[in-house]
């Protein structure tokens, strides 16, 4: 599977993001971006990326978008997607979040998931920040 | 999935959903094993899906990814929703929010329910739920549209009734695989 140069696929991947993947990930400053490119096993019955997969992955690179901004842990507390084009089996997607604001507790992120020829998923998140104190492994 | 979990244990009157029926593994496949129940019209059972937690549903903390809840709600939403409504068309989804009220563990059995809110002539509203026992674990709402005309068929899901074989009245239907 060819993916472009600077990406580095996330091997420490286990569960759900290492039975759906592989996932890269390059880093560019402040900005995190992921990428996959999906196949037969991420399509539904009409050939198009599912849904579920599409929001699982912007998800991660939303919940990136924070560990790498803040340097903190975070769960997903709350994710609105707008499902804009349907996804291409075959294509390289990628998907990145940017922090809007936060608190102690909680940060808002934006994220986008795009394909080579436009902007397939939108998304809006609320995620909840970890104690600073506790280091429990939980994104992937 | 290989099978090197242990065995699903789906509670009385869930059956598999056979998505691909011996075509190449899709999504809806490759995340599961999903089941799911009819009960009464017009009861909350009226349609269930359910599902046993995995370890390839996991993130590295061992509790249910936010990617398979979001999965299944999306499915719960399209596939449970078009049915209450008797919709079988595929309904692409527009939006949808989640709310992730509560974690799920390994060997959990979680069940995800829909309401209709509205059906308008190319849009359905739903409100969807993932529950473990009696506890919420996911709140959501969707958007999905209704193609105008026939539109796609869902897929080829079905049923798997291969377990009633057992019973002679129904080896007579078999499989629809």
């Amino acid at each position: 599977m060819s993916s472009p140069s600077g990406f580095r696929e996330l091997h420490e991947a286990i569960g759900f993001a290492a039975a759906n993947g592989p996932w890269f990930e390059r880093v560019e400053g402040s900005r995190v971006i992921r990428a996959f490119r999906p196949g037969p096993q991420h399509a539904n019955a009409h050939g198009i990326v599912h849904g579920g997969m599409l929001a699982a992955f912007l998800d991660s690179a939303m919940g990136a978008a924070v560990s790498h901004t803040l340097q903190r842990r975070c769960v997903t507390a709350r994710l609105t997607i707008d499902y804009l084009v349907p996804g291409r089996v075959g294509d390289w997607l990628q998907a990145e979040g940017e922090v809007l604001g936060h608190d102690e507790q909680v940060a808002q992120v934006r994220g986008r998931l795009y394909g080579p020829r436009h902007d397939v998923l939108a998304g809006l998140g609320a995620f909840a920040l970890l104690s600073r104190q506790r280091q429990p492994k939980i994104r992937s | 999935m290989s099978d090197d979990h242990p065995p699903d244990d789906p509670p009385a009157g869930f059956q598999r959903i056979d998505f691909d029926r011996g075509r190449p593994v899709t999504f809806n496949s490759h995340v599961g094993t999903l089941y799911c129940k009819r009960g009464t019209k017009g009861t909350r059972d009226e349609f269930v899906m359910g599902f046993r937690v995995h370890q390839h549903m996991c993130n590295p903390a061992g509790g249910l990814h936010g990617g398979m809840m979001m999965t299944v709600a999306d499915l719960v939403g399209t596939m449970g929703g078009g049915t209450l409504v008797g919709l079988r068309k595929f309904l692409p989804t527009v939006s949808m929010t989640f709310d992730f009220v509560a974690p799920a563990q390994r060997g959990d059995w979680v069940e995800g329910r829909a309401e209709v809110v509205r059906q308008t002539r190319s849009l359905l509203f739903t409100d969807i739920a993932l529950t473990v026992g009696d506890s919420r674990i996911l709140r959501a709402s969707q958007i999905a549209k209704i193609p105008s005309g026939e539109g796609q068929t869902f897929g080829k899901a079905r049923l798997d009734r291969s377990a009633e074989v057992a019973d002679p009245k129904m080896s007579v239907k078999g499989t629809a695989a």
